[in-house]
């Protein structure tokens, strides 16, 4: 086969051309596993961050009611399934925190704290003091970050909560800290005070559980449907819409990734372009010895053929640099889900990418392939 | 001898609006193993008629014979086939692959054909052995001085074993010792495997080195000189006042 011994002569007879056109597939293989790692990232920290920071299934009151009344009796009903690991009774209101003379919009979570840090692991984000605390003194209150910063108040003093025409005063014994926007808005209370600031008698607004196995949410939640008289929610279900937006998200990622293989595919035809116009008059030669049309399509074919696999195999491996270094940048997690971005590189991902650049580098290469193929001998030949 | 090459009534105009006669009603005869040299002024018509009988352009109106088969409207496959395995070419400049070693331009018309490598690489090797370069074999064109390249082209022509060889100023840019050699190589190739030389040149020492001279001009043939010994005669169609 000389169309190939051809085609390798051209790549290494002009190697600066070859490498710019395998950089700028390889940048576009790079930059997209990228985005779509970002992406996939971007999802697994959402469902990570769903799945650690709430309830794996919330149990709350039927649509006509507010609160959960006999929350001990659901919680013995919960319990039963091997797989709960805890249930914890909550009661979540909002209320205005008022310190000095600031005041703040809170959401307060009242619950055992016992079952609530098993529920959430809500001590391993406690900065200062013991969330614990709150199992002993009914008057204290955990609070968020960020929140403590905005009424500028300091580990141990006392605030206010104040809801409707309740107020209580409490003491802050602890600082959290979960990384995400909750710090702004958090309080942490006993159920009791919750309940004392709400003023509805022994009350929660929702039943969480913690399971040992994820993917039983869904399963659990509708069990606990048919048996019970509540709403059972998994949160598989919860993050439904978000999860949904990101696959609608997606549809439009993908149309920007279109765009810049289009963009890439233009960049192989130039290049292609430009070597035939160089050797156009070898192209005559060639013919001049017999070579027919097809043989010199061929030639041109393989040549950006050639260049394909070495411009994925050099896109995954900026791929996998660029997602080691964007995996180590520090991010706010105000604006992103958690502190760390997430790159997640599959192999399928690659895969997938690399099939597509291959199949525009080769369609990228047939035309001007074709153009070299139908040369007039004579006038190739005449080229200076 | 035998007719290799018979044209009939060949005409080549080029251009759509203004049209330009390059060939008029051009009729000519070549017999294998002939050694036949066009000369002309420029524009003649000289390289249009080599690039008719190569196999390269196409012709507007007339016929070209080839081996008796009529080539005139061959497909572009059925064309590039003959150029591979009747023809062979040598161009002013040698147009030898830059990339390519002196023995791989050779191979390079084997390659097309579909020779084994090994056995394309053995006959390059014997050629350019012949032409005086069989220790220059690995060189590349740029390594090579220019009548050391013409060599390689003229082995190179000669690879597939053609009927015919095609020169268009196969000397022309060479000086006189190396031209010269170049010559008695052709020469002495057409005496061992009669083959058929066609040659355009501006040289009148060449040419008259030749068997056969044409003389063109705008187009048409106006004179055709025959090797009679050490003398050439003409025929009755010469018309040197022109």
């Amino acid at each position: 086969m000389f169309e190939l011994t051809v085609a390798e002569r051209h790549i290494l007879g002009n190697p600066k051309m070859a490498l710019f056109t395998v950089l700028s597939v390889a940048l576009a293989v790079g930059v997209i596993v990228v985005l779509i790692g970002l992406t996939e990232g971007y999802k697994v920290n959402l469902i990570e961050n769903t799945v650690e920071n709430s309830p794996h299934v919330t149990v709350e009151p039927k649509e006509e009611e507010d609160y959960i009344y006999l929350y001990r009796t659901l919680t013995s009903i919960v319990d039963v399934y091997p797989e709960v690991l805890t249930a914890s009774p909550r009661l979540i209101g909002r209320a205005a925190a008022k310190y000095k003379d600031n005041v703040e919009g809170v959401t307060f979570i009242g619950a055992d704290p016992v079952q609530e840090d098993l529920l959430l692991r809500v001590r391993e984000d406690i900065v200062w003091g013991d969330y614990y605390d709150l199992r002993f003194k009914r008057y204290a209150a955990v609070v968020g970050s960020d929140l403590a910063d905005d009424l500028e108040l300091k580990p141990g003093d006392d605030f206010r909560l104040t809801r409707q025409y309740v107020t209580i005063q409490v003491k802050a014994v602890g600082i959290i800290e979960t990384g995400t926007g909750l710090d702004q808005t958090l309080v942490y209370l006993p159920l009791e005070t919750a309940q004392d600031l709400l003023g509805e008698g022994d009350v929660v607004s929702e039943v969480g559980i913690r399971l040992s196995d994820i993917y039983a949410a869904p399963a659990i939640a509708s069990d606990l449907n048919n048996k019970t008289r509540y709403n059972a929610e998994s949160w598989q279900d919860k993050s439904r819409d978000i999860l949904e937006q990101l696959d609608t998200q997606q549809i439009y990622s993908y149309i920007f990734y279109l765009l810049i293989f289009i963009i890439s595919g233009f960049g192989i035809a130039n290049t292609m372009i430009m070597i035939i116009t160089r050797r156009t008059k070898e192209i005559g030669i060639l013919m001049a010895m017999g070579a027919d049309q097809a043989a010199i399509m061929k030639i041109f074919v393989l040549e950006s053929l050639i260049l394909g696999p070495p411009s994925v195999l050099l896109g995954g491996g900026l791929a996998y640099v660029a997602g080691k270094l964007i995996g180590n940048i520090e991010v706010p997690a105000e604006i992103y889900i958690a502190n760390r971005m997430t790159v997640v590189l599959n192999l399928e991902t690659f895969l997938f990418v690399s099939v597509f650049a291959l199949l525009v580098n080769f369609l990228a290469g047939i035309y001007p392939a074709y153009k070299a193929s139908r040369l007039d001998p004579v006038e190739a030949i005449a080229t200076e | 001898m035998s007719k290799i090459i018979e044209i009939k009534k060949l005409r080549k105009v080029y251009g759509d609006g203004v049209e330009l006669v390059a060939l008029d009603d051009v009729d000519l005869t070549i017999e294998e193993g002939e050694v036949l040299s066009i000369v002309g002024p420029s524009g003649s018509g000289k390289s249009t008629l080599l690039n008719m009988i190569g196999l390269l352009d196409t012709p507007s109106n007339g016929e070209i014979w080839l081996k008796g088969q009529n080539i005139s409207k061959a497909s572009s496959k059925e064309r590039a086939r003959l150029r591979n395995k009747e023809l062979g070419f040598i161009f002013q400049y040698h147009h030898l692959l830059p990339e390519f070693s002196a023995v791989e331009n050779v191979m390079m018309p084997l390659l097309i054909a579909g020779v084994e490598k090994k056995e394309a690489r053995h006959r390059a090797i014997t050629l350019l052995e012949e032409v005086g370069l069989g220790d220059q074999l690995n060189n590349k064109p740029n390594q090579l001085s220019g009548g050391q390249n013409q060599r390689v082209a003229v082995a190179r022509a000669l690879a597939g074993h053609p009927s015919i060889v095609i020169g268009d100023e196969p000397t022309g840019n060479l000086d006189s010792k190396s031209s010269d050699m170049i010559y008695e190589l052709l020469r002495k190739l057409n005496r061992e495997m009669n083959q058929t030389f066609i040659l355009v040149t501006h040289d009148m020492d060449m040419a008259e080195k030749t068997d056969r001279i044409l003389r063109l001009v705008d187009g048409k043939i106006v004179c055709e000189m025959l090797r009679d010994g050490d003398k050439f005669v003409t025929r009755d169609l010469c018309k040197l006042d022109k």
